[in-house]
């Protein structure tokens, strides 16, 4: 059972309640006639959704007028899709009131998946599995984690950036939205205790071009996806799969599966969103052609610092001298996965893409 | 023939990053509660600066590049902005005390209720679902905003959020389980002046979001068994106030950090304060405010339908009284209690007009 769970319930009873009951048999001042305007006002009644299997989930909502989404929610208060909103109230000022700016189908089930698969780095990592690592190692795993780190670090500046211009009316994808900010703080915090726990300490700071690159896409929630889910967010999932298979120890193993899970929730939700946006922007195919373009030379720029890839290799490797042969090997075949995966998503979303040149060496040779 | 051979036969490793590092040999040691915040913050790694010229996003302690671009543009750079000294603590319990409204809620002790306590809980539901994520939206503007080297008053703040969606979804579900719907929205966190979105300072949005908003309803949850019909609600309003509590803390302890480091800015917070306290009833972001759109409906709720609206008036009274008692001792817990004193607050007056209306 939850802690949270076990804590309500022993919170039966709140020690002020009865006060307030005890109010009823005070001598009472004027006590106004309800006017009850409210009552009697709703678009859809006798609405009984039951829970399912999964309990009662934010997708089963969607029935009758409750499920009509709109292409496009002009209203911009935060009026609950289905309920009766109030005239003339200021707009609280959001930018993204298109449904193709912001949707995908699977973002309730995504978000209903976040919270049933929470984990805590205090508790869940099992750190004393982390042992003593020769310097060379430990200092790979340092570099490493600091650029993961970092990662999320972005990852949590750009979502958040967007999350709260995005209309009440897509309020599924605002939801889910919370639980992959909330994954990239758990990120940024996990890897920030691999590095500290071990002897160690956080390595260099990242190049930083593909993170300028996701920083700096204002042209819209669809742009920042492109770079933040099709360029980062795969490579960093190719990475930790790696990772996982060249772990040194369960707690480093236990982080790596945990992020990925994670990760592939944001995976989903991106190439869902990429693929609903094209289907409903007869541009946006190719503006995502031209946004990858231009993003190959900024991340050509962070592929070919050697940080990153050394200090990976090394892990790879398990020493600097096993970088230079075995690590470089798998680094090598980790980004040809990457590029391989990259290439499928795209053809997927029928996304027409070239590898550049400093990159072609990845390429699948068919 | 290796492949790195194959990829790059002259290829040398450069390694010069072994040696950029931040302070070295660090061992955080695991405590009671697991690997917490709070645990790793050794040595220099728990150092957080008063002022941060951090604008490349670098993990607070990691050695900087030299080349690296200033992407961070962050608006609040001051460590007392946002600063409270607890945030590890109420972060690492956020992440414990997380739950589903999906499979927590025990869902199926709803039963059919009377057509007006129905229709009272939906109009509540309604009010709490188009509220609640104004302070997901909200607090989540502001982590874009801020330094990673506060990131632990950060962490929180995207805990908040996170919390938020879930209050948001399970008020949904609560007004959809049971023959109801939604209701009316009242549009009370709209773009006015002064509303918890147009803050343009921290602490402004922080005394309007985490004392005043969130601290009324807190009191409201916490009396949530005053209010719910069966164990799902019981359970949804005992839930949401462990949630809010942190929440509202956040606020207190900023404000208390406020009070003990910046006291250049007290007559400045003591105005959002007086802000604050004089739309805690009269604003409709209060569910026991004086708005008959959601007072009328908690006062059926408290009595137990329509037939005892007077009943449960004098309840909803009595819960005022109570927010602003909890008011008042959150205000001076977080150091601004002489406004109490001195004249300042007109908490007690604007109770008593409340009370009368």
């Amino acid at each position: 059972m939850a802690k949270a769970v076990k804590a309500a319930a022993k919170a039966v009873k709140s020690p002020h309640a009865d006060t307030v009951r005890k109010a009823v048999a005070a001598p009472m001042l004027e006590i106004p006639e309800p006017k009850l305007t409210w009552m009697n006002k709703s678009r859809q009644w006798g609405v009984r959704v039951k829970p399912g299997k999964k309990g009662l989930t934010l997708g089963s909502l969607n029935v009758g007028i409750y499920g009509e989404i709109p292409m496009d929610w002009p209203d911009q208060t935060r009026n609950p899709r289905g309920a009766i909103g109030r005239k003339g109230m200021p707009p609280v000022g959001y930018m993204l009131r298109s449904k193709a700016e912001v949707w995908a189908d699977s973002a309730a089930d995504l978000y209903e998946e976040a919270i049933q698969r929470r984990w805590a780095p205090a508790t869940d990592v099992p750190w004393n599995t982390v042992k003593p690592l020769p310097d060379d190692l430990e200092r790979a795993v340092c570099q490493v984690s600091t650029e993961l780190s970092q990662y999320a670090n972005v990852e949590i500046e750009v979502i958040s950036a967007w999350q709260h211009q995005m209309v009440y009316g897509y309020h599924e994808v605002k939801q889910y939205l919370a639980t992959a900010g909330f994954d990239a703080a758990r990120h940024y915090e996990v890897f920030r205790k691999r590095a500290l726990i071990n002897g160690g300490g956080l390595g260099l700071e990242g190049a930083g071009q593909v993170n300028r690159m996701i920083l700096e896409s204002r042209g819209g929630w669809t742009e920042a996806v492109v770079y933040l889910v099709l360029v980062r967010g795969l490579f960093v999932q190719t990475i930790l799969r790696y990772l996982e298979q060249y772990a040194y120890n369960e707690a480093e193993r236990f982080i790596y599966r945990n992020v990925m899970q994670d990760k592939a929730r944001l995976l989903t939700y991106g190439l869902d969103h990429l693929k609903f946006a094209i289907a409903h922007n007869e541009d946006q195919k190719q503006i995502i052609a031209t946004l990858l373009a231009i993003g190959d030379g900024l991340f050509i720029r962070d592929f070919n610092d050697p940080v990153l890839r050394e200090a990976l290799a090394i892990i790879f490797g398990g020493s600097i001298d096993g970088a230079r042969g075995a690590g470089m090997d798998v680094y090598h075949d980790m980004m040809r996965a990457y590029i391989s995966t990259h290439l499928e998503y795209c053809q997927w979303l029928d996304v027409p893409r070239r590898v550049p040149e400093p990159l072609e060496q990845y390429a699948p040779q068919d | 023939m290796s492949e790195a051979e194959k990829l790059g036969p002259d290829y040398e490793l450069d390694l010069g990053w072994m040696d950029q590092t931040g302070p070295w040999d660090t061992r955080a040691e695991e405590s009671r509660n697991g690997l917490t915040l709070a645990d790793i913050q050794v040595g220099e790694y728990g150092r957080v600066p008063d002022e941060s010229d951090n604008q490349t996003g670098r993990p607070r302690g990691a050695a900087p590049r030299s080349g690296s671009y200033r992407i961070g543009n962050y608006a609040v750079r001051t460590k007392s902005e946002i600063w409270l000294d607890n945030a590890s603590f109420l972060y690492e319990e956020a992440l414990q005390r997380q739950w589903s409204s999906a499979t927590d809620v025990p869902w199926h002790t709803i039963e059919p209720l009377p057509d007006d306590i129905e229709q009272a809980q939906c109009q509540m539901a309604t009010f709490l679902t188009e509220v609640e994520f104004v302070a997901g939206d909200v607090p989540a503007r502001w982590v874009s905003q801020t330094t990673p080297d506060f990131f632990e008053a950060r962490q929180l703040l995207t805990a908040q959020v996170m919390d938020e969606s879930r209050h948001m979804d399970v008020f949904r579900k609560r007004a959809m389980a049971n023959g109801g719907g939604l209701m009316a929205a009242t549009g009370a966190t709209s773009g006015f002046v002064g509303s918890i979105d147009l803050s343009r300072d921290f602490t402004e949005m922080s005394a309007r979001l985490h004392i005043s908003g969130e601290g009324a309803v807190l009191t409201i949850f916490r009396m949530g068994e005053l209010m719910a019909y069966n164990d799902a609600e019981k359970a949804m309003y005992r839930l949401c106030a462990q949630d809010e509590a942190r929440h509202v803390a956040y606020g207190v302890m900023h404000m208390r950090y406020m009070a003990e480091t910046a006291p250049e800015r007290h007559e400045e917070i003591n105005c959002y304060l007086d802000e604050a306290e004089a739309g805690i009833l009269s604003g409709s972001a209060n569910p026991a405010g004086q708005a008959p759109i959601v007072s009328e409906p908690l006062a059926i709720l408290l009595g137990g339908g329509i037939a005892k609206f007077d009943e449960g008036f004098k309840k909803l009274v009595a819960l005022r009284r109570r927010q602003i008692q909890e008011y008042k001792k959150r205000v001076v817990s977080a150091g601004f209690g002489a406004r109490f004193e001195n004249g300042r607050s007109r908490i007690n007056e604007i109770l008593e007009q409340a009370a009368a209306a």
